[in-house]
């Protein structure tokens, strides 16, 4: 990262007890929006919100490769916009991805980066 | 409530030139607007900047002697100098002021060696989500969709490269062929680096004031402001088209328009090239859809039934990005008086100018401006 901040923005995975990974976000009680984030309040209402588990699995909605310098990364990386089952849209990094990952495929989380990004592979 | 005119435009050249600093970037573009408006002094000062240093804008306006008046300044990410602009405007629209400087400026040269530094506190750009990568998803999108070909969003470079031709600020221009851009080095699949706007530096600037019907008073008809709401993630749209939709909504209802289709001439904001393709759609210049194969065809070129981007846009007159928005204002300004030159559009009496602002997560956007504008 090209400085240090305070608190890690990014989405949190998390290993359940079965074993599988899952982004830890919210559900909103009033308008049922997901988000991949513990906000206090619902972005798209301002109701109340409750914890939510999302994944592990999702389907590709873009995707990409980053093939230049980008601070803190080495190119090239490959990202995903994954619409997680039931659960909101997050970005995730690609497990061994020389290309883009396939808009439309099937992917799976799992453990998150070295850098700390979610990350996501194919499934078959 | 007065009606409100631009009556002066003035920008720096754009490029890499680093060794300019903001005082020389902003006097060469206040020197030029308050030249064209034909006066000395203002009322207040509206500065849209994104990278600048905290007094930026007082350190630039001091040496410009201009002192002591109120100064604002505004950061809405790209849309920062249209937001100074759209200030400006209603400063003057209600009597606040009476004559209101709008000005832009971005050192980016020295600030990046590359790309934009992602910003780390966004969950997104800490992710590794370089604006590059954030457009490429859009064009991935629009390609899997079969909204778009590689070929048509390799026309946008192509015209907009050819129109630059003829605009003697701009940063980049060339005759290149869809083969070439497509064959340029790739950035983010699938946007090849012809594809993505330059690291420039520059600064653009308006004199607003009442409008007094004098023969090159560019009256604003409307102007409108909108930020980010919560990406639809069930909506079929990539990010930023509803919020530019809806902008363009508001704009055009104060203006009085019925669409945007009314408009002669237009700058849009072409970042990377699928950002005018889906701008094209989002104002409904064209049919969903078919920004790609207007391009290609020739209807968003000089000539064409809509020009979008006469300048070169930010593809080739650069991306200085607080300065954008008054760039592009300034464009239109000169079209409307049919002051610009070989690129000027043909009898052009009304005109617009959209930014958007990109880049926080979870939003379908940051903050876009629309504004129509109609000549003397």
């Amino acid at each position: 990262m090209p400085h240090a901040i305070g608190a890690d923005p990014r989405p949190r995975t998390r290993r359940s007890p079965d074993g599988r990974w899952r982004v830890a976000g919210l559900r909103c009680r009033a308008c049922a929006e997901v988000a991949a984030y513990t906000w206090p309040v619902c972005p798209r209402c301002r109701g109340p919100v409750e914890p939510a588990d999302f994944g592990p699995t999702g389907t590709v909605w873009s995707s990409t490769v980053v093939r230049i310098p980008v601070p803190g990364r080495t190119p090239p990386y490959a990202l995903a916009y994954v619409d997680l089952d039931d659960g909101p849209r997050v970005l995730a990094h690609v497990v061994d991805a020389a290309e883009p990952a396939t808009i439309g495929g099937r992917v799976r989380l799992t453990a998150p980066t070295a850098d700390g990004d979610p990350r996501v592979e194919a499934l078959a | 409530m007065s009606a409100v005119a631009v009556h002066g435009v003035g920008t720096s050249h754009f490029g890499r030139q680093p060794e300019r600093d903001a005082i020389a970037l902003a006097h060469d573009a206040v020197r030029e607007a308050l030249t064209d408006a034909g006066v000395d002094r203002v009322d207040a000062v509206w500065v849209g900047t994104v990278f600048g240093p905290a007094g930026v804008a007082q350190r630039t306006l001091r040496a410009l002697g201009i002192t002591g008046v109120p100064v604002l300044t505004v950061e809405n990410a790209c849309a920062s100098g249209t937001t100074a602009f759209l200030e400006a405007h209603e400063a003057v629209r209600t009597g606040r002021y009476g004559r209101v400087l709008a000005l832009g400026i971005e050192q980016m040269s020295t600030a990046f060696s590359g790309a934009i530094t992602p910003e780390p506190s966004d969950p997104e750009q800490r992710g590794g989500l370089a604006l590059p990568a954030l457009y490429a998803m859009s064009a991935a999108r629009y390609l899997h969709l079969g909204a778009v070909t590689p070929a048509e969003l390799a026309a946008v470079s192509v015209k907009n490269h050819a129109h630059a031709l003829h605009n003697p600020r701009a940063q980049y221009s060339g005759s290149y062929t869809v083969e070439q851009v497509l064959g340029s080095r790739m950035i983010a699949d699938p946007l090849t680096v012809l594809q993505c706007c330059p690291t420039s530096d520059g600064a653009a600037a308006a004199v607003l004031a009442p409008a007094t019907g004098g023969p090159r008073e560019v009256r604003v008809r409307g102007a409108a402001l909108r930020s980010g709401r919560v990406w639809d993630h069930s909506s079929p749209h990539v990010w930023g088209y509803d919020i530019v939709r809806d902008t363009t909504a508001d704009a055009l209802a104060a203006a009085g328009l019925h669409a945007a289709t009314d408009v002669d001439v237009v700058e849009v904001h072409d970042a990377f090239t699928i950002g005018e393709i889906v701008t094209t759609e989002a104002l409904g210049l064209v049919p969903e859809g078919a920004g790609g194969k207007a391009a290609a065809a020739g209807v968003t070129a000089l000539g064409g039934t809509h020009p979008v981007n006469p300048s070169g846009g930010l593809l080739s007159r650069g991306h200085p990005l607080g300065a954008t928005g008054l760039a592009q204002l300034a464009e239109i300004t000169w079209q409307l008086r049919g002051e610009a030159g070989g690129r000027q559009v043909d009898g052009a009496r009304l005109g617009l100018v959209e930014t958007m602002g990109g880049g926080v997560s979870v939003l379908d956007g940051n903050a876009c401006v629309v504004a129509v504008l109609e000549g003397p």
